[in-house]
């Protein structure tokens, strides 16, 4: 084996690892935490597979922005010690068995269709400037369209989060939770 | 920096980060680990894009993966307002509470 | 000048659109202008039009307005095609229209106005008149499409227009019941004689590919003599429909309900006569089918058979004159069976005359009586309404046909020697209009000694003004010297009658039998002669009601028909068709229920499922499944 792909093999176990412990996790905040890990090292593996732009991207927005968001929302709902044990009863042994078989069945297919072939890739860095180039080019109606979407989201998230702040202003005594 | 790596290998990483994300989808119920588990799965959906365009040594692959972050932006914007509303009008983050829409 | 063709259909359409859309708006004098005006109009020009025309020799003009639509090699055009036939017809729709129209300004605005109409609110009074002037003007509309289309689909468009307005108009005063179940009756009657005619037409479509008359006619020598007979029968059948013939003639004396100037317009002058149109127009055919064309004369003889003596029953004043009129069309329906064509349409239109001129008389005889329709509850008004009673006098005459000095002479001369003449046995059918001649003189004296002579049974109040006088005028002109521009202009026009001469025994007898009618009518119905014991006897009485019910034509139909028709439906109220879709639709909702049971509304239980998919979707393209 190749000792250069472990610079691959490394961020994606960790990847892999940290993503089965956000699942796993039955408390939201630590989950969160595993869940920046296994998105930093997904943009480790990024930047391996020649995309620094991207990587930088993950960690900007998925690490940075998107996570964030999930914490402030684990800050208002107030989740603390009952609802840890709230999960454990909801999370019993036996809800694993179905969903597991599903999801390793699915995993055996695909294993059957990807195994066999080897098809290496470029190894070549495609840097910003290829992809703003790109993305301002033939991309630019998609572009336009993104800018649409999350305008949308912006003004349906405006939209339900004030109702829920105005309903919680005249009811204070209200947590939501619990 | 970037080197060759066989696809075939990113693919399965992207395929296991996947499933994992659809195993936390099917079994967890509270609302916010379901969230999560879906911010895995796109995440995973991101890292085949990528490969493919390294493949090819293209910013083609790269692009999709930007739309998929504007999705996943929008996506969790949304998605963490309904949780808001959810546990405001139910008084639980059990998604299995929210079946108002049973046939 | 003959471009302006288009208007004369044009400007009634006109009248009837501004009058449906103001819906009852605008100020009653300018109801009463624009309904009658457009006729008027429309009248004035198919005059110029008619004398343009006439001048310009030419045997026929069409105006092609446009294609109404072009399927395959079927492209029928709207086209008006005037000849001297379609000529005739418009003179006397607008014609004689328009002097009913007038009439109706005064006879509506008075009919609305009496305490006992049943539209005596005056919001809805005001409505009525306008609603009534449109509903006259579409019908004018549709009478002259019917006769000016050059395509039989054209004529069966103003066919049915004039069945829709026939019926609205019946029904006109529809807050009684009764006159809703009358304006249904005559709809359904004529309904079953124009299936008849739609199937001639499909079938003559079938045979010579087109509809389009001109052209259908000259090809029609390539039909076999059975499908011609075929077409002429079912083309028959439609015309006995519209124009209440034995035996789908039970239609008209219920049709009597509408307002007495529907009844002069639709039911005596225009509508009832498009049946003789229809047969003079496709005489081509019935000239290939002798068959068709001796069940057109039968059904004639016995419509005029049958109704006159009907009439000698009656005590409706209005009922009289629809089964008179029936009569009369009898013996045009003759004319064209025996091949008498032009006097056909020569009787036809001094029947308009003066059956227009009768219906408006008695339209203001019973106006003056507030709404008394029984002859005998009349009597001695020949004083009291005296323009009334000379029209109907004048009308009278030339109904039985007095000699030398009414129309009605002329034409029904022209039709009983020519039958005379027609065939090894023509002179059956002229002894059967003869006698009917004579019974209709019978009648017509009974109706003219009972109202008009004899004691006062009710104080008349005559509110006529010139309006309503006037076309009385006209029309009794019209009834007197419409003989002479028959002779001169319709010969002219259609081809002079060839008949057996006037010095001939049959043709004095034909003039002197009337005469006896009315001998004996004036001696019995006056008192003079007493036959009241034939009358009471046993077998007077029940011939006396079986003549009062119309020959027990309604009687037959209502336990042939209705009565097996409405136990048939009580017997099928669950329906056994809806049976199946009822079925249709439980299959559905069962299918609903077992899909609803999917829809838990619980995400973690769709997602399964979605991955379930998933695997499928996957097992089927790696070809494992």
């Amino acid at each position: 084996m190749n000792a250069d792909l472990l610079l691959f093999w490394i961020p994606a176990a960790v990847a892999v690892v940290s993503t089965f412990l956000v699942v796993t996790r039955k408390n939201a905040s630590h989950a969160l935490v595993y869940l920046v890990v296994s998105l930093l090292s997904v943009a480790v593996i990024f930047f391996v597979l020649g995309a620094p732009f991207a990587a930088a991207l993950e960690v900007v927005i998925y690490a940075g922005a998107i996570v964030v968001l999930f914490l402030f929302v684990v800050m208002m709902l107030n989740l603390g010690r009952s609802s840890v044990l709230r999960e454990s009863r909801w999370l019993q042994p036996g809800m694993w068995i179905g969903p597991g078989i599903l999801v390793v069945v699915l995993f055996l297919s695909m294993v059957y269709v990807l195994a066999g072939s080897v098809h290496e890739t470029k190894g070549v860095m495609v840097g910003p400037d290829a992809v703003g180039r790109s993305l301002f080019g033939p991309y630019l109606l998609a572009v336009e369209l993104a800018g649409f979407l999350l305008l949308a989201a912006l003004v349906g998230a405006y939209h339900l989060g004030r109702r829920y702040l105005e309903e919680r202003r005249e009811t204070p005594a209200g947590s939501g939770d619990d | 920096m970037a080197i060759a790596v066989p696809i075939e290998y990113v693919l399965g990483v992207a395929m296991l980060l996947f499933l994992l994300g659809l195993l936390g989808v099917l079994v967890r119920r509270n609302v916010m680990f379901l969230l999560m588990s879906l911010e895995v799965m796109m995440n995973a959906a991101g890292l085949a894009f990528i490969a493919a365009g390294a493949r090819w040594g293209v910013p083609d692959g790269q692009i999709m993966f930007m739309f998929i972050l504007a999705l996943a932006a929008a996506e969790v914007a949304v998605a963490l307002g309904l949780v808001l509303q959810i546990s405001r009008r139910f008084g639980t983050l059990d998604i299995d509470a929210a079946n108002e829409l049973s046939g | 000048m003959q471009d302006l063709l288009w208007l004369i259909p044009a400007l009634p359409l006109l009248g009837f659109l501004v009058l449906f859309a103001t819906e009852g708006r605008l100020p009653d004098k300018m109801v009463g202008v624009i309904g009658a005006g457009s006729v008027g109009l429309a009248a004035l020009v198919a005059l110029v039009v008619g004398l343009d025309f006439h001048q310009s020799g030419q045997p026929s003009y069409a105006q092609n307005l446009w294609t109404w639509m072009a399927v395959g090699g079927f492209a029928p055009a709207v086209t008006l095609y005037l000849d001297d036939l379609s000529l005739v017809m418009t003179g006397v729709i607008t014609g004689v229209g328009f002097l009913i129209h007038v009439f109706a300004t005064g006879y509506m605005w008075q009919d609305l106005d009496e305490p006992s109409s049943r539209d005596a609110a005056p919001k809805a009074r005001k409505e009525g008149y306008s609603r009534f002037f449109a509903y006259m003007n579409l019908f004018v509309f549709a009478m002259l499409m019917l006769v000016l289309g050059d395509n039989l689909l054209t004529l069966f468009l103003g066919w049915e227009g004039v069945g829709l307005c026939s019926y609205l108009l019946i029904g006109f005063y529809h807050r009684d019941a009764a006159n809703g179940y009358a304006a249904r009756k005559a709809f359904v009657v004529t309904r079953v004689g124009d299936t008849l005619m739609a199937l001639g037409l499909f079938l003559l479509f079938r045979e010579i590919g087109t509809l389009e008359i001109q052209s259908a006619l000259a090809k029609a020598g390539e039909l076999d003599a059975g499908m011609a007979t075929a077409i002429g029968l079912l083309l028959l059948g439609g015309a006995v429909g519209k124009s209440a013939q034995v035996p789908l003639q039970t239609w008209l004396p219920d049709a009597m309900a509408g307002p007495t100037p529907v009844s002069a317009l639709i039911h005596a002058a225009t509508m009832v006569t498009a049946g003789v149109y229809l047969i003079a127009r496709m005489k081509g055919i019935y000239a290939l089918s002798e068959t068709a064309q001796l069940a057109v004369a039968v059904v004639g003889l016995a419509t005029l058979f049958i109704s006159s003596f009907t009439a000698l029953a009656q005590t409706d004043i209005k009922r009289i004159l629809a089964y008179s009129t029936m009569s009369q069309i009898g013996y045009m329906f003759m004319a064209l069976g025996v091949g008498a064509w032009s006097a056909a349409i020569f009787h036809l239109m001094t029947h308009a005359f003066f059956k227009a001129l009768l219906f408006l008389a008695s339209g203001s005889v019973i106006l003056a009586l507030h709404h008394e329709q029984d002859i005998f509850k009349m009597g001695g008004l020949w004083r009291k309404l005296p323009v009334p009673f000379y029209s109907m006098l004048i009308g009278s005459g030339a109904l039985v046909a007095l000699p030398w000095v009414t129309s009605g002479f002329f034409s029904k001369d022209a039709i009983l020697l020519t039958a005379y003449g027609h065939g090894e046995y023509g002179w059956l059918f002229w002894l059967g209009g003869v006698a009917a001649a004579t019974m209709t003189a019978l009648y017509t004296t009974r109706m003219m000694v009972v109202a008009f002579f004899g004691e006062t049974k009710i104080e008349p109040h005559d509110r006529s003004r010139i309006n309503m006088w006037g076309p009385l005028a006209v029309l009794s002109a019209l009834s007197v010297f419409g003989g002479y521009l028959g002779i001169g202009i319709l010969d002219d026009l259609l081809g002079a009658v060839d008949h057996i001469p006037h010095s001939h025994p049959a043709a004095i007898a034909t003039m002197l039998l009337p005469l006896l009618g009315i001998l004996v009518g004036v001696f019995v119905f006056s008192g003079r002669l007493d036959i009241r014991a034939l009358v009471d006897s046993s077998l007077g009485d029940a011939l006396r009601r079986f003549w009062h019910s119309g020959w027990a034509f309604d009687w037959v139909y209502d336990h042939a028909f209705v009565k097996p028709f409405v136990w048939a439906a009580r017997v099928n109220k669950a329906d056994a068709v809806d049976f199946v879709y009822r079925a249709v639709a439980a299959v559905t909702r069962g299918f609903y229920h077992i899909g609803a049971l999917t829809q838990t509304g619980r995400l973690r239980w769709y997602a399964a499922n979605m991955t379930i998919g998933l695997i499928l979707m996957f097992l089927i393209v790696l070809e494992m499944l």
